[in-house]
């Protein structure tokens, strides 16, 4: 790595940062809102309702969270504020618990 | 030559997931010898994988809502209905996932990768991410795509 002139860094802008934590807290309401639908057919209905369709509803829910959520934790400067190491470790595990949550309800409920 | 509407839009959803997942590999690799020199060339790869991603999610949503349907009676009708009550619906959601992290890639690869440690560990989880859950999504997508071949191979060789 040539990086020997430029000074290091080991912190993370706010927007990284916010839009870290926003990605992780979407994997997980992505995966709870999963289960929702398919455990209540009246929300179904109401988010098919919205659309046309229950996936196109999750799918722009899901986004307007992302976007949300990131926009106000750069502005606000929380995340920022976190280890950058936690921050990394809680996406990965949230895209892990969520991945699996998905897997083993639809497999097992 | 029969092309329909359905076959098109379902072949530019698989193409456009897999030119995503390549262009997310692409920023890994460059990631790993991150310079001032390389900088442009890892945000324009970031940016083609959130592109492509979205393509793959419009394209994808858009055959589902229109086209899927009947195959899922077929599939459920067929040897293999877990194509459908499992590998379709964790599919259909698990994309999301690759899809947030996809979008994520662009906002990440502005940070100066060079000089920053941490930066380039986000990059490098995120883009990583993306490789290892876009290719399960297109894993998924063949184990629903023989679902419903079998189940077509299946029902016309009873009727024989």
């Amino acid at each position: 790595m040539n990086s020997a002139t430029a000074p290091k860094s080991s912190k993370l802008t706010a927007a990284t940062a916010g839009f870290v934590l926003a990605a992780a807290i979407t994997v997980l309401f992505n995966t709870a809102l999963a289960w929702a639908k398919d455990a209540s057919a009246p929300l179904t209905d109401f988010m098919t309702s919205l659309t046309g369709h229950h996936w196109t509803t999750h799918g722009a829910a899901d986004l307007l969270v992302f976007a949300g959520l990131g926009i106000l934790f750069t502005k606000s400067g929380i995340a920022e504020k976190m280890d950058s190491n936690r921050l990394i470790g809680a996406l990965i595990g949230a895209v892990v618990i969520a991945a699996l949550g998905l897997a083993l309800w639809f497999a097992f409920v | 030559m029969n092309i329909s509407v359905s076959d098109v839009v379902l072949l530019a959803h698989a193409a456009f997931g897999v030119t995503g997942c390549l262009a997310a590999l692409w920023v890994f690799v460059e990631t790993i010898n991150a310079q001032p020199g390389n900088a442009t060339r890892i945000r324009t790869a970031a940016l083609v994988t959130a592109v492509c991603m979205a393509a793959a999610w419009i394209c994808g949503g858009y055959w589902y809502v229109q086209f899927y349907p009947p195959e899922k009676v077929l599939i459920l009708k067929g040897p293999w209905p877990f194509a459908h009550n499992l590998f379709m619906e964790t599919k259909e959601h698990l994309f999301f996932i690759t899809g947030i992290l996809a979008f994520l890639l662009p906002v990440a690869t502005r940070e100066q990768l060079s000089s920053n440690a941490a930066a380039r560990k986000v990059v490098l989880s995120v883009a990583a991410l993306v490789v290892v859950t876009g290719l399960v999504v297109e894993g998924a997508g063949a184990v629903i795509n023989h679902g419903v071949k079998i189940a077509l191979l299946r029902g016309d060789s009873k009727a024989q």
